[in-house]
């Protein structure tokens, strides 16, 4: 999309451009070790089933949280915004999906 | 960066085709939205004349029905929706010193997605029947076993492109009002009405995707066979109902609030008085929006989800009595003691408020939820809703279209004439709705194409229609009203109201294609009124002159959605082929768009400094 026009916001783009690649490799190679722990736990095989799921459900949760913080830049600041639109959507569809469970299901 | 270099401009219907410019596209936006909403009050009309006399046989039971599914969705979704898109496109970015929205491609591309979705559901009409499930399309009624002719089709598939367009709207206008405020305007001092723009936007955010999902499962039930809400194969019915009104509450919300903005930036221009409260209505604003997302079940107290769910969603929806309450009060402050001047503008802001109030009191009766059993589908609810919808949403958009016209096309609109359109309106309205409360309790109802003559209905049915006509008078008195207007000069003023408080009263009306020749400083709330306080004429600027960088038009969204309305129609009727071209077309135009850098261009100083010394 075109950059028209806007003489705010440049500073934020202006630090991601300064900051540097050191971070981003580290989280690169932590989204790889993740992804790699859980294709192995699984294709290992003998482990206990209900251990693999929940170390799945973990590793996708720190999954998660590093696409967040690091590629989405939710670490940075001058991101209240996005968190806060993040965090109510996590809470609007949670709640949907929970009362909706309840009162239709049980 | 100033070299001039000539850009392509389009004229005549190509620009209108072609145009990212919000003041255009907000034209557009009043436009298509005053087109749908003279289609929604036919269909009114017709439901109220089927009704004015018992065992009437003016229309079938069949057409009813696709008349009062119409009615609602063309109403919601194409009429209204867009009216408030108009004045957000028209406002938002003059009123936070914007030179556009974040996103001009964008703006028009959600422009167009919606008139074609809007487009596509009209068409049903004369393609084989409309919708006839009501608008709020309850499974099984509209399952293909209920509902054989694709008019359901047409509401999942038209419904679904126009929330599109309606998410890329409410999309936008976040990240203009996050991104693009003038320097000083923090979020404190941001315009009332941008500020429940704002929010309304963000409850768009997350409220149209619960319906994109219940459009997705109701459309693979009817075309692709699917059994999501299908009892015997597994599925639930009131799985529906609750997707629908987890989208379908807010959405009310979605339109009362921009309304809440209107009145709340007439009222303090008319009282000459600033906005009492402002920081409570902020928060009364956002508390709305907040709570707007869990009291959705309040629409199935009947449907036995027990007496736990029963009473918690009837609290929530009490507690929203509490926001709207500290709002009816803080205008009535705004008002008292001001030096109060009855235009039309004002005449619609003050009329909103009682009727307001009635509606939101109706609202708290049915928010509880024994009484609900009883209200529960008569014309007592059908009231309550056309208070909130017509007697809120709709008084408020006449008002902020009386206000914001000459700042939109120049010209003031007459008032003489704004204010017997307001009172034939007005009356009207009350005349057709009020008694409908009685109706209600008295047993009618809601959705029955006719009804015996010995039930004690024949005399408020017939006031009631009566009151629609009277309606319909008002809104062609606008109509009048704005076509004598545009054959006068446009000779409006920058600040035609005199009082104006806000940035967009500082510029010409209607702005240069670049709003603001230099970005203004802005100093506290009501900016412009500040600067007037301070014996300023114009505000401060915030930059130098400069080179002004701007968007180019395109006519890729035009072709995008047309794309787009092309596979609804191939995938309505199981033709891939077709379903396969549009998609193509429309993804086609998102590789070009991709691929084609295309960097805007430049007004130079010397002509925007030139057309300043005309204007002078």
């Amino acid at each position: 999309m075109s950059q028209h026009n806007t003489n705010q916001g440049s500073a934020v783009r202006h630090r991601h451009r300064t900051e540097g690649p050191q971070k981003h490799i580290i989280a690169f190679i932590f989204s790889i070790v993740l992804t790699l722990i859980a294709f192995a736990t699984v294709a290992a095989g003998g482990v206990n089933t209900s251990f693999t799921i929940i170390l799945l459900v973990v590793m996708a949760i720190l999954q998660v949280l590093v696409q967040l913080g690091y590629w989405m830049h939710m670490k940075d600041k001058g991101h209240l915004i996005p968190i806060l639109f993040l965090a109510f959507g996590f809470f609007v569809a949670g709640a949907t999906v929970l009362t909706a469970l309840y009162l239709v299901w049980w | 960066m100033a070299h001039a270099h000539s850009v392509k401009r389009h004229t005549g219907l190509m620009d209108w085709l072609t145009t990212v410019d919000h003041k255009k596209i907000g034209i557009l936006y009043l436009i298509a939205g005053a087109l749908f909403f003279g289609i929604g009050g036919i269909e009114a009309l017709m439901i109220r004349w089927q009704l004015i006399k018992p065992m009437n046989d003016f229309v079938s039971a069949q057409t009813f029905n696709e008349l009062i599914t119409m009615h609602g969705t063309t109403m919601i979704f194409l009429g209204v929706m867009p009216i408030i898109f108009a004045l957000m496109n028209a406002v938002i970015p003059l009123q936070i010193g914007a030179r556009d929205v974040a996103f001009p491609f964008l703006n028009s591309l959600g422009f167009w997605t919606f008139l074609f979705g809007g487009l596509l559901l009209n068409i049903s009409w004369i393609m084989g029947g409309a919708p006839d499930a009501g608008w709020t399309a309850y499974v099984p009624l509209s399952s293909t076993m209920y509902s054989e002719s694709h008019g359901v089709d047409f509401y999942t598939v038209g419904l679904q492109i126009a929330g599109l367009g309606t998410l890329i709207g409410g999309i936008n206008f976040l990240a203009t009002i996050i991104t693009m405020r003038a320097p000083g305007m923090s979020f404190m001092r941001m315009p009332m009405f941008t500020w429940t723009a704002f929010i309304t936007s963000a409850i768009i955010l997350f409220a149209f995707p619960a319906v994109t999902v219940g459009l997705v499962l109701l459309s693979f039930d009817r075309i692709l066979g699917a059994n999501f809400f299908e009892v015997g194969n597994g599925g639930n019915p009131v799985l529906w109902q609750h997707i629908f009104w987890i989208f379908g509450h807010p959405e009310v919300y979605i339109l009362i609030l921009p309304a809440f903005g209107v009145i709340s930036e007439v009222i303090p221009t008319f009282a000459r008085k600033r906005l009492f409260g402002y920081s409570s209505m902020v928060f009364a604003t956002i508390l709305i929006a907040f709570l707007g997302f869990m009291v959705w079940a309040h629409h199935m107290f009947t449907t036995g989800m027990g007496p736990v769910a029963n009473a918690l969603f009837s609290i929530s929806t009490m507690l929203i009595a509490v926001p709207t309450g500290i709002k009816i009060f803080n205008w009535l402050f705004t008002l008292w003691g001001g030096q109060i001047r009855f235009t039309a503008a004002n005449l619609y802001a003050s009329g909103f408020i009682p009727t307001f109030v009635m509606g939101g009191v109706t609202g708290v009766m049915l928010a509880s939820a024994p009484a609900d059993y009883q209200f529960h589908d008569t014309y007592f609810v059908v009231a309550h809703f056309h208070y909130v919808i017509v007697g809120g949403l709709v008084l408020g958009l006449f008002s902020g279209l009386h206000y914001w016209w000459p700042k939109m096309f120049g010209r003031v609109l007459d008032e003489k004439l704004g204010k017997v359109g307001f009172w034939f309106f007005i009356i009207g309205f009350h005349m057709t709705f009020f008694v409908q409360h009685f109706l209600g309790l008295l047993g009618m109802q809601r959705r029955i194409f006719t009804y015996r003559g010995d039930q004690g209905f024949d005399t408020m049915n017939l006031i009631s229609t009566i009151g629609a006509l009277l309606m319909a008078v008002g809104v062609l008195v606008f109509l009048l009203n704005v076509i004598i207007t545009s054959t006068k000069p446009a000779n409006a003023p920058n600040d035609p109201w005199e009082d104006g408080r806000t940035l967009e009263w500082s510029i010409p009306s209607p702005p240069p294609e670049y709003n603001f020749k230099q970005i203004p400083l802005v100093r506290g709330l009501d900016a412009y009124w500040k600067e007037k306080m301070a014996g300023h004429t114009e505000m401060t600027p915030a930059e130098p002159v400069g080179p002004i960088h701007m968007p180019s038009a395109s006519i890729l969204p035009f072709v995008m959605s047309v794309g787009i309305f092309v596979a609804g129609l191939g995938f309505m009727y199981h033709q891939y082929v077709v379903l396969g071209i549009g998609l193509v077309v429309t993804f086609g135009c998102m590789v070009i768009r991709s691929l084609y850098d295309d960097h805007g261009w430049h007004i130079d100083p010397e002509e925007t400094t030139e057309k300043k010394g005309v204007k002078a």
